[in-house]
């Protein structure tokens, strides 16, 4: 018999002295089926632990909502980007800006002999007179024909480079933080992998990694200058020409086609890492 | 307990009013090699200004890093170089980078060029600079402007301000005249060096200097010759008993490493220009040859058939610790070490074809980047990333030259006056 058995018993017995009025066979009859479920519920429960420990361990299941965009590998239709000069001209714009009455930059007359001058020149001051209606790119408009265009635009990665892998289908985590998530990732990446053409000839350029801080809008585009994260240092050319590469690539792809009622889970991409490991030797 | 029920019903409502913002990281892994769209309207000003800018957006153009575009889908006209332009004009016609500039003849006789590179997308300035040379020297100013802006968005100094000294094959096959000749990185200004009333062959650029090393049977011995291009003043190279071949600067430019044969023999020597001593540096009975320096000048890539087969080994630029680094197949020769170090380019000898190759200098990374029958003899340019290279098309119909990026794209046709081989790319030239 075990302690707790005993201590069970101790407080039925106490406890029994409040009901003098029944008769002592049904009491006796009653402590003696209370104690004997009691002994055996305890009895079961201990043996119950022991099987349990017995059993391999659990493993827990995340369920996972499948999102609108998952990992599909890119579509094999070549669909080239629009060329600039088959792009309609849209309105032209109010007049150029006034010119500054900024003092004309001097510089001096270099010497006869082929030997270019490297004096700077100074950057002139931001005309006062903006235009006042500045004609709005057609990609800021949302429509359905856009997004099929996005949607078909997925193919060029694959068609232009011909060893180009499968997209990188490895999600860090099935936390449900990102498995809220990873749909918005997909879009992310498969939107900014038209735009991001990293310096792949550069020496040693699988290092050149870059991670930027980034705000957008509730309509997708970028609400402040993408912040260059201190991890990635910009102190060789090579590093810089990568981040500049990538800060290009964030403003050419925005608008960023995502959920507008999940803003609050995109509204800051940080970081937004890029990585050109997986693109060497394509 | 009623204020406790006011500030929870606070907070709560504060919940209700402003959603919790997460942050979204985002790795990023694919991309798209593409050039990058940039637009270069003619310079204002002096006509030249126009000539200029077509040849910047044809240095661009060619590096296959850059895709100007065409002048006629430019919104905004420039109409003053110091005046930002309207960012959003360029925007729309998908241009990621401006080029605005303005040419000026000055009181001096000088042609003075200004010029402006913009971030488009970002909306600032990335370089503002002049220059000044006399106007006959239009085209060189050109040059240096992409120059200036591939290295601003490339990180990595360019390569037109350069010239290409290459082996000219004018005539009938019969009486083939081969002729040193030099042009511009873009195939402008083509010059004779030699008159072709001898053979010239493996002419070599001085990495620091306008000075080319080559081989020559100017008294019907081959022999290694040296040329000063600026002044055509030839000197042989040493009065060795035997030929002498296959010359290569050291990247100081005091030493040349050479071949030098004898009984069959060959082995690679090396003589220093200031004292014109000469020093052994392979005494294997096999032909050892092809040397090229690295770029830290502590090491020797060469061709050795000393195993068999023609494979490219690396030593010390003393002779030691020889030792073969090409084990991917076929034969290799003929080993140029990139001026960046990383690389060391080659002609692979396989299949019945020859191509041009590069791998890392331990041998690993082998990877094959010319896509000719017979395509032989890199030369790097000076940065590094680009290569050329003859290419001998199929069924003898002459000879080209042609450039590929070390990444294995962008290969085309480098422009040249009938047959040429055997290019040599020339440092940057000095300013």
């Amino acid at each position: 018999m075990s302690p707790s058995i005993a201590r069970a018993r101790t407080r039925i017995s106490l406890s029994s002295g409040a009901g003098e009025a029944r008769s002592p066979l049904a009491w006796i009859g009653a402590l003696a089926l209370h104690a004997g479920i009691i002994a055996a519920t305890l009895l079961t429960f201990s043996h119950a632990l022991e099987i349990t420990d017995q059993s391999p361990p659990m493993i827990p299941v995340d369920l996972v909502t499948i999102g609108v965009k998952t990992n599909i590998a890119p579509r094999s239709v070549i669909q080239p980007k629009a060329l600039p000069a088959e792009t309609p001209a849209p309105p032209t714009p109010t007049p150029s800006p006034t010119q500054p009455s900024a003092p004309e930059q001097k510089a001096e007359a270099a010497p006869a002999e082929v030997a270019p001058s490297a004096q700077p020149i100074k950057v002139p001051p931001k005309p006062e007179a903006k235009p006042q209606t500045q004609p709005k790119p057609d990609k800021k408009d949302f429509n359905v024909d856009n997004v099929l265009a996005l949607i078909n635009k997925v193919a060029p990665a694959a068609a232009s480079a011909p060893n180009a892998k499968p997209a990188d289908r490895n999600i860090k985590g099935v936390g449900a933080m990102n498995a809220m998530t990873a749909d918005l990732q997909d879009a992310l990446r498969s939107q900014i992998a038209q735009c991001w053409s990293p310096p792949v000839g550069a020496p040693r350029a699988e290092e050149l990694i870059v991670d930027f801080d980034l705000f957008l809008n509730p309509d997708g585009s970028v609400a402040q200058p993408p912040q260059l994260l201190a991890s990635s240092s910009t102190a060789d050319p090579y590093t810089r020409a990568a981040a500049e590469a990538a800060r290009r690539a964030i403003y050419e792809c925005a608008p960023y086609k995502l959920p507008a009622d999940r803003y609050s889970q995109w509204r800051e991409i940080n970081p937004f890492h890029f990585d050109p490991a997986a693109m060497m030797g394509q | 307990m009623r204020k406790f029920t006011v500030l929870l019903a606070a907070l709560a409502a504060l919940l209700l009013v402003s959603p919790a913002f997460a942050q979204l990281r985002v790795d990023v892994t694919q991309g798209t090699i593409q050039p990058l769209p940039i637009a270069i309207p003619n310079f204002n000003g002096d006509p030249a200004g126009a000539q200029i800018a077509g040849v910047v957006r044809a240095d661009l153009e060619r590096s296959g890093l850059f895709r100007p575009l065409d002048p006629k889908s430019f919104i905004e006209q420039i109409k003053d170089v110091n005046v930002q332009p309207n960012f959003a004009n360029w925007r729309v016609i998908n241009a990621q980078a401006l080029v605005t500039g303005q040419a000026m003849l000055q009181p001096n006789g000088l042609l003075r060029v200004d010029f402006r590179l913009w971030d488009v997308a970002g909306g600032s300035q990335m370089i503002g600079t002049g220059k000044a040379a006399t106007p006959d020297n239009w085209r060189r100013m050109a040059h240096i402007i992409s120059d200036l802006i591939y290295e601003r968005v490339t990180g990595e100094k360019g390569y037109f301000d350069t010239r290409i000294v290459f082996i000219s094959e004018t005539g009938p096959p019969l009486a083939r005249k081969k002729r040193l000749a030099i042009m511009d990185e873009d195939g402008a200004n083509p010059q004779f060096l030699t008159n072709g009333s001898y053979l010239v062959l493996t002419p070599r650029f001085n990495p620091t200097a306008q000075m080319i090393a080559y081989m020559s049977y100017i008294s019907g011995k081959p022999r290694v010759y040296l040329c000063d291009i600026e002044s055509g003043k030839q000197e042989m190279l040493g009065n060795f008993p035997n030929m002498t071949f296959s010359p290569r600067f050291s990247p100081d430019g005091n030493k040349v490493a050479m071949t030098l044969e004898a009984g069959g023999n060959s082995d690679i020597y090396v003589m220093d220009l200031r004292n014109r001593a000469v020093t052994r540096l392979t005494t294997d009975p096999s032909i050892d040859t092809s040397p090229s320096y690295s770029p830290d000048g502590a090491q020797i890539a060469f061709e050795s058939d000393r195993g068999g087969s023609q494979q490219i080994y690396v030593m010390n630029a003393d002779g030691s610790n020889q030792h073969r680094i090409s084990f991917g197949g076929g034969k290799n020769g003929t080993p140029v070490w990139s001026p960046r170090g990383d690389m060391i380019a080659f002609t692979k000898q396989d299949g019945g074809r020859f191509n041009i190759g590069v791998m890392r200098p331990d041998g690993s990374g082998e990877r094959i980047i010319s896509n000719g029958w017979e395509d032989e003899g890199p030369t790097w340019a000076p940065n590094g990333r680009v290569l050329m290279y003859s290419r001998t098309l199929q069924g003898g119909r002459g000879s080209q030259i042609w450039s590929v990026d070390v990444t294995g794209r962008n290969e085309r046709r480098v422009l040249s006056p009938g047959d040429a081989s055997d290019p040599a790319w020339s440092p940057l030239r000095p300013q």
